[in-house]
Order: structure tokens, then C-alpha cells, then sequence
């Protein structure tokens, strides 16, 4: 076999490796746009009610002609002062997002459901609650450090 | 650096030092070498080159119940060594295409398809001191699944094998295997996996052989245990019926980068297991 075709053969395979990565959309569910910054969780799921039906967390959290539930106003411009390294109202000595963290971080309790949290799971009005996809990329902007990106 | 990491280097170091002379290498493919009669150790592959347009069959069969099982209501014995339960099977066709160039495609019973390409570009001769191929594959998931998307994993990577005469061969398998982690690369530190696979086979009697290997992860995406096997087998004719051991099911490449996973026991530690499984190759020359 010459050169030609071994080359042909490298470049089928890098061509193949660079398609071949899964596409965040395909695990996004009904948020396509969602990644795993902290803008795109705000525009994606704390501002926006998805198609599937999920409510917008800032329905209740929100100080906009009413108290925030449990504290927490996830507002565009205050949001993330309220999540990062913020306690739980809820639960003493449960933190919301803990940088790096987010086996421990509450916010990723609430939204799956865990046994330990107190009140109910989120969305209040769930289900639909956030797919397992839609809380994996939640979950990776919080193991990333949580940046204010 | 565990040992299973040390490995690589301490093979690289015996094919350095070994002392015993290189085997004539004859041009004939379809000529039986003794030192290397198969194209694959366990499951990593060899050196061996396919006569053009001749091909080979294989078989892989990997028993799932541990043969160390806390909770299987029978004992070893009692369930044959794990006969009585699953099993992950392979089938592979391999082809030469060219002289010195072989494609074939495995499919295991997971809906894994790996297609793959092999070349063999130098010979153990004269001041070349390993036989080298060129291996290229595509392996791909939930083949055939309905409703579940297929993640595809291309891998580049040349195996070096050291004869020694007509009693042992010893592999180094450097391998680069994209997309190894399915989650979308966004989420994850790692997406590739980059092994060195280790491997030899020991002729200890005319017709049986010894073989291991393993597969260290040394960069990128390495989930669980690093993959290791060994076994016997057993050479007839165009047959060779090898029994082996593992600790984990995979057989495509792909597989045998992501490794295996440990049991959680119910006290909060872990083991690892091992699973009885057997090759069958059938050349067609």
C-alpha cells in the first residue's frame, strides 16, 4: 500500500475524530443552547421555562413583585452572588454552589431530588423537572470552579 | 506509578535487553511462525501479517460471572466456572487485502463494531530489531440499538513486536483512541485515552503457548481498572483455542481502553474481579 492511500487513511481518521465528538446539544434535551457556563445556566434555566414544559426557576426566585423563595433571587444581575459560596437558607450548613464541588453543592441536591434536602424537590411545580443531561451540564460549570463566565 | 503502569517500561527494557537472536523472519506470510501464530495476544493485536486475499475467523467469548462472587447463590464449580451464565461474545473476520495489509471488523455482543486496518510496514531483520504495523480502527456502539445514538471511537496506534527465535514474541502497543469518554468533550477533562498496550507469548511446548497482557493507560480518559489478561492456548493446525483470565469483558480496543470497573461491596470497599473466557482462531490458509 503507498503513501497515497496510508495518508487518504490519516485523514479519514482525524476527519472522523473530529466529527466523531458527541454534540452538548445532544444531551441538552429541551435546551439545545444550554452549556456549561454561568450565562448559559442563567439564560437556559433559571430565566427560561423549556419547551418540555420545566419552569423557569426565576418564577419564584425572584425579588420582581415579590420575596424570593427561600432567599434565593436568581435575577439576571444578582444571581450569582446568591449561589456561589452562599448558604442554604433551607438547611444549615448546606451550601448552594460550592466551587469545584458539585456532589456537595445544594443546588445540585435540590434539582435532583436527593433525600437529604429539605422542602421539595425542584422545580416546585415539577415535574417536569431538569433532565439528567440538562443537570450534567449544571453540574460541570459548578466542577469547573463555577466561574462567573 | 502502579505496576501495571511500570509494565510498558519493564517490557520495552526486556526487549532492549533480550538476549536470545532474532528469528529469521521469512517473506512468507502464509508460512506458520511459531513465535507468533496468532493476530491477536488476547485481545490486543500482533504483528502478524494476513497472505493477500486469505482471511481468518475469530471468536470471543468473555464468561460475566466473576470467578470470585460474593453474591452468585452457586459456587464456582457449581456454575461451571461460569458457563451457566452470560457471556460477551465477539465475532471477527479479518481479510488481506494487499500484500502486508489486512482489514477485518469485530462485532460483540454489546453492539460494538470495531472495523480496523493493519499494515505491516518493517520486519525483524538484520538491524530492524522488532517487527511494526501500522493499526488504524473505528470502533463504534449501540450498533443496531434502537434509541440510543452510536459514539464512534477512531483509533490510530503501531504495534512493535520482538520475536525471539521460535519461542516468545513480546508486544509493545502504543495506541491514541479518540472519543473514548462519551460524554460530549465540554463535560469531561478527557476525551481520548492514549495506552500502551504489553503483551507477550512464550511457546512452552511445541503446540502450547503462555500468554498476558495489558493495557496501561498512560494519558488522557482512564475510567476504572486497567485491563489485563492472561491464558493458555493451545495450537492445531489452523485452530488455536486459547482459555483465558481477565478483569474486564473488552475485546475491542476501544473496550480495552475504558477498562473495568471494580465491585462495590456492600461494606464500602471494593474489589477487583476476574472472568474465565476462551479465543478460537480459524485461518483460511
Amino acid at each position: 500500500m503507498n503513501r497515497f492511500v496510508w495518508t487518504l487513511c490519516l485523514i479519514a481518521i482525524a476527519t472522523c475524530a473530529a466529527a466523531c465528538d458527541e454534540k452538548l446539544s445532544s444531551i441538552a434535551g429541551p435546551t439545545p443552547n444550554l452549556h456549561p457556563t454561568f450565562a448559559s445556566v442563567q439564560a437556559e434555566v433559571f430565566e427560561k421555562t423549556d419547551p418540555a414544559g420545566r419552569a423557569a426557576c426565576t418564577n419564584c426566585h425572584t425579588s420582581t413583585g415579590r420575596n424570593p423563595s427561600g432567599g434565593m433571587n436568581l435575577n439576571h444581575d444578582v444571581a450569582y452572588d446568591n449561589l456561589v459560596n452562599v448558604p442554604a437558607r433551607g438547611r444549615p450548613g448546606a451550601i448552594r454552589v460550592i466551587p469545584g464541588d458539585p456532589e456537595n453543592s445544594y443546588i445540585v441536591h435540590k434539582i435532583e431530588g436527593r433525600s437529604d434536602i429539605a422542602g421539595r424537590r425542584m422545580p416546585f411545580s415539577g415535574p417536569p423537572y431538569l433532565t439528567d443531561g440538562q443537570i450534567l451540564i449544571i453540574k460541570r460549570w459548578i466542577a469547573i470552579g463555577a466561574p462567573r463566565n | 506509578m502502579n505496576s501495571l503502569t511500570r509494565l510498558p517500561l519493564v517490557v520495552c527494557a526486556a526487549i532492549l535487553v533480550a538476549a536470545a537472536p532474532a528469528a529469521a523472519q521469512s517473506d512468507d506470510d502464509a508460512a506458520l511462525k511459531l513465535g507468533e501464530p496468532d493476530f491477536t495476544v488476547i485481545g490486543l493485536p500482533t504483528s502478524l501479517r494476513m497472505p493477500a486475499f486469505k482471511s481468518a475467523f475469530r471468536v470471543t467469548h468473555r464468561f460475566t460471572r466473576p470467578l470470585d462472587c460474593e453474591t452468585c447463590s452457586n459456587s464456582l464449580a457449581g456454575d461451571a466456572f461460569g458457563i451457566d451464565q452470560g457471556a460477551l461474545i465477539g465475532l471477527e473476520m479479518r481479510f488481506g487485502i494487499v500484500p502486508n495489509g489486512q482489514v477485518g471488523v469485530l462485532r460483540t455482543g454489546d453492539k460494538t463494531v470495531e472495523l480496523f486496518a493493519q499494515y505491516g510496514i518493517a520486519r525483524q531483520r538484520g538491524a530492524m530489531p522488532v517487527e511494526a504495523s501500522l493499526l488504524a480502527a473505528l470502533d463504534s456502539t449501540n450498533v443496531g440499538q434502537r434509541g440510543e445514538p452510536s459514539h464512534f471511537s477512531p483509533l490510530l496506534g503501531i504495534i512493535l513486536t520482538r520475536l525471539i527465535a521460535d519461542r516468545a514474541a513480546l508486544y509493545v502497543e502504543p495506541m491514541w483512541i479518540n472519543n473514548t469518554n462519551q460524554l460530549p468533550k465540554e463535560l469531561v477533562d478527557h476525551n481520548n485515552t492514549f495506552i500502551v498496550g504489553v503483551g507477550a507469548r512464550v511457546r512452552i511446548r511445541p503446540t502450547v503457548y503462555l500468554v498476558a497482557e495489558a493495557a496501561p493507560r498512560a494519558a488522557g480518559y482512564k475510567p476504572g481498572i486497567t485491563q489485563g489478561s492472561f491464558g493458555i492456548e493451545k495450537r492445531a493446525g489452523g485452530h488455536m483455542f486459547q482459555l483465558n483470565f481477565s478483569n474486564a469483558f473488552g475485546t475491542a480496543l476501544s473496550q480495552i481502553a475504558r477498562g473495568g470497573l471494580k465491585e462495590q461491596l456492600s461494606n464500602g470497599s471494593s474489589k477487583t474481579n476476574w472472568y474465565m473466557g476462551f479465543n478460537i482462531t480459524r485461518k483460511f490458509f
